[in-house]
């Protein structure tokens, strides 16, 4: 067997004694991780992929993905020329950092480390939880890691050639550092809500604790890069109390005392945290991690309830939405699929919190270039296509399920345009993620910008399903929804084309910024809008009536 | 051998287990049976340490199992109710890796493997990959992953799921074999017929208590019926099952008046 001959493992080896001070069955714990790398490699599950036509290669998806984060590295690279402000240039590179690694590891990682399926094989053998938790815990490092060091790899170079390589070996240190710290602070959180709440109510609020996270990491970030003064171009830097809970700004003092060498007490204190928190969070994980693998079990437990929901409101939307019969039942078990499928909405749920958040963000970062009057007047609103940004990823998600088994149903029907079926689900889509918040930023804008963009809102919601439709056609052309494992989604989640996808929606804010300009011009574009979209949706899904499967 | 003091376990308020008490010695085999819903599973999720937060003592090979550690384990063999295994691994990677679980050399490990595949016929798929095995297979895999190690207690949750007859009829023998060299066997199902043939001590669990605890012929005589299904059903109250075949395909047949 190959098992044992991952590259990643070799260098585990290496911290073997740490493993072996904590009591943990190292020979153990490294097979068991192993293993679920060697599960990683071979993602793509057999029972269907026989049927998927062309087999893909499965290994190659994550380095697909790599790619990605070594692109996204480029965001940090301007900070590096910021000369010795070491405190701003540092805070703001690891404030990046923790948003891009903790956002991965909110919906990519949430999954391994709450899964349970592990339960019945690895808990019933002899083996402590202590070290079956310790293997779960160094399978997501390992991810955490490559991710990051993609992710660095370019400002890595940077850094070397312009800092020099004292600087490269204090960051690196740091970066390590913040990995544990981030990985502690994700499994405390659960372990913290995991330990006052129980059952089915529990895997709700695991939801919504993640959307609660990727929101509280966007708002951190704007406040980190608001504490620095840039008005004036000097990043000066005045400390108040607050300043200690964010984070990536303890990172930024080591390097102010050793390369500054600012001994001041505010320095040395926030150098300490940098060094105290990660190790101290990792620590206290470590001794939580026996109680928090027993109540993992809660996730387990069902609970048998009979009540059927009403569904009045929804067979109103239904009838409005789908014109056949056989749409509309689709419709209806997509909507029953994207409410009610826990890994799915663990998933999507992060990406739909940001999709809220960022018109906002971005609303008030032009904030602080001009007058609030000035804003109110202005094209400004045209930032809720931000939210838009989301639609690649959420669309590519739509073809997994957990119970994607459960597909063969949709073969074994006899209805003969398969197409019906995506058609239901990009609906079901709109109407159950999309369109909540899009009429909650749709209500909060026309207080804001007044109801003269209320056709404005019109056009960007055409516009958004002519995006899901692009998306769509982009992202998963004909093939069923729901039938593929979420194992085959690429760790790290977006690829090329949902990154692309997202560009999409700066075009459509382009050409609406453009419309704008013209006399009466939103309301040509809207009427084009309103006759092209159906159109579109109508060839898309008539032009093939069997599907790719 | 085993050894249930008093155990309870309740889930979100409903009590599932209700003080069971028993005790199981060498060489036995056990059939656990009662309906669905009855606390099978969750007895034995206790024993194998799954669910903790129960009442009661558990104690097996007269270890404490909530006081004295995880090493109990490594005498247990477990076959778990809905073959939850790691499909995207070889039956060879599978297995060796258990028989590491269990603390076997990986050579031990991957040689005995082998050869229980060979016995069982499945020597050709070693090499496979589980998720293209068909429930038998799987089903086998999972019967050889509990037996690597030479457990002294086997834990059997319907162990011949998806098995073909003459599979059934392997199995069986091979646990009499083994409850004949000391083994202890504790089965637990809800198919009459099987536990009748196999077990020589039958359990019977009715809504988290025991109701009846003998041999088929102990049992056979408290309720003067012929087969254990007989038994079963006049002990669980379960005798209308002929009225519900009629209901169902009535209402099958009215099937096409629905939308």
């Amino acid at each position: 067997m190959k098992v044992n001959n991952f590259r990643s493992l070799k260098l585990l080896d290496f911290f073997q004694p740490i493993f072996r001070a904590l009591n943990i069955d190292y020979p153990l714990m490294r097979k068991m991780v192993a293993m679920k790398l060697l599960m990683d490699q071979r993602r793509v599950p057999s029972i269907l992929s026989q049927n998927m036509g062309k087999p893909k290669k499965a290994g190659n998806q994550f380095l697909k993905s790599l790619f990605i984060y070594v692109f996204y590295g480029l965001a940090l690279v301007p900070f590096l020329f910021l000369g010795e402000n070491y405190m701003f240039q540092i805070s703001i590179m690891f404030g990046i950092m923790m948003f891009i690694l903790m956002t991965t590891m909110i919906s990519d990682f949430s999954s391994v480390l709450l899964d349970v399926r592990d339960k019945t094989i690895l808990h019933t053998k002899p083996v402590s939880s202590r070290t079956i938790s310790a293997a779960k815990l160094v399978h997501i490092t390992i991810y955490l890691a490559t991710i990051t060091g993609a992710f660095i790899l370019i400002p890595s170079a940077v850094m070397i050639a312009v800092q020099g390589i004292a600087y490269f070996l204090l960051f690196l240190a740091e970066v390590m550092l913040l990995i544990l710290f981030i990985l502690a602070l994700t499994a405390l959180t659960y372990i913290f809500i995991l330990r006052f709440f129980s059952g089915e109510k529990l895997k709700d609020i695991i939801n919504y604790v993640q959307i609660a996270l990727s929101l509280g990491i966007v708002i951190g970030y704007q406040i980190v890069a608001r504490v620095f003064d840039v008005v004036d171009l000097t990043f000066t830097y005045e400390f108040s109390w607050w300043h200690a809970f964010i984070p990536p700004m303890w990172f930024g003092a080591p390097f102010e005392m050793l390369f500054n060498q600012q001994y001041t007490s505010v320095i040395i204190i926030f150098s300490l945290l940098a060094v105290a928190a990660p190790v101290l969070s990792i620590y206290v994980y470590y001794r939580l991690m026996p109680s928090f693998e027993r109540n993992l079990q809660k996730l387990l437990e069902e609970e048998t309830k009979n009540k059927r929901k009403k569904r009045l409101l929804s067979t109103f939307w239904e009838k409005l939405v789908c014109r056949s019969r056989e749409e509309r039942f689709f419709y209806r078990f997509s909507t029953l699929m994207l409410s009610r499928e826990r890994d799915l909405k663990l998933k999507v749920y992060p990406t739909l919190g940001l999709a809220v958040i960022f018109p906002f963000v971005f609303l008030f970062n032009q904030l602080s270039f001009g007058t609030y009057e000035e804003l109110v007047q202005g094209q400004s609103y045209l930032n809720i296509y931000w939210s838009n940004i989301i639609i690649g990823i959420v669309v590519y998600m739509l073809q997994f399920s957990n119970s994607y088994k459960g597909a063969w149903i949709f073969e074994t029907t006899d209805m003969d345009d398969k197409s019906l079926f995506y058609s239901a689900a990009l609906k079901g889509f709109l109407m159950t993620y999309y369109l909540p918040i899009f009429l909650t930023l749709s209500i909060i804008f026309t207080i804001v910008f007044s109801s003269r963009i209320i056709p404005d809102l019109l056009v960007v919601f055409l516009s958004t399903v002519l995006h899901t439709l692009i998306a769509y056609k982009v992202v998963n052309d004909g093939r069923i929804p729901f039938s593929k494992p979420f194992e085959s989604v690429q760790q790290g989640g977006s690829s090329m084309k949902t990154f692309l996808l997202m560009i999409v929606a700066g075009i459509f804010a382009g050409i609406h910024y453009a419309i704008t300009q013209l006399d009466f011009g939103v309301y040509v574009y809207l009427a084009l809008l309103l006759i092209m979209t159906p159109l579109l949706w109508k060839i898309v899904f008539k032009e093939k009536a069997t599907m790719k499967v | 051998m085993l050894s249930l003091q008093n155990l309870m376990m309740s889930f979100a308020g409903k009590q599932v287990l209700k003080g069971i008490d028993l005790d199981v010695y060498q060489g036995q085999i056990i059939g656990y049976i009662g309906p669905n819903g009855a606390g099978k599973s969750t007895t034995l999720k206790i024993m194998l340490g799954l669910i903790e937060g129960y009442n009661g003592t558990v104690e097996l090979f007269g270890q404490n199992i909530r006081t004295d550690g995880h090493t109990y384990k490594r005498r247990i063999g477990y076959v778990p109710e809905n073959a939850e295994i790691y499909d995207n691994l070889t039956a060879c990677e599978y297995l060796t890796f258990l028989g590491e679980l269990y603390g076997l050399e990986q050579a031990v490990a991957e040689r005995k493997a082998e050869e229980l595949m060979t016995a069982f016929g499945m020597e050709d798929v070693f090499h496979s990959r589980i998720s293209s095995f068909s429930k038998g297979m799987k089903q086998k895999t999972l019967i050889i992953s509990s037996l690597l190690h030479d457990p002294d207690l086997i834990f059997l949750d319907e162990p011949l799921n998806g098995l073909d007859a003459n599979s059934v009829m392997v199995i069986k023998d091979v646990l009499d074999k083994l409850a004949a060299k000391g083994k202890t066997i504790f089965y637990s199902s809800h198919i009459m017929d099987v536990v009748e043939k196999i077990s020589n001590r039958i359990v019977l669990l009715v809504d988290g208590k025991i109701a009846a605890d003998g041999s088929f012929e102990e049992l056979k005589a408290e309720s003067k019926q012929g087969s254990l299904e007989g038994i079963f059903k006049g002990l669980t109250g379960f005798e209308a099952h002929a009225h519900t075949a009629d209901n169902v395909v009535r209402i099958v047949m009215d099937g096409d008046e629905g939308e």
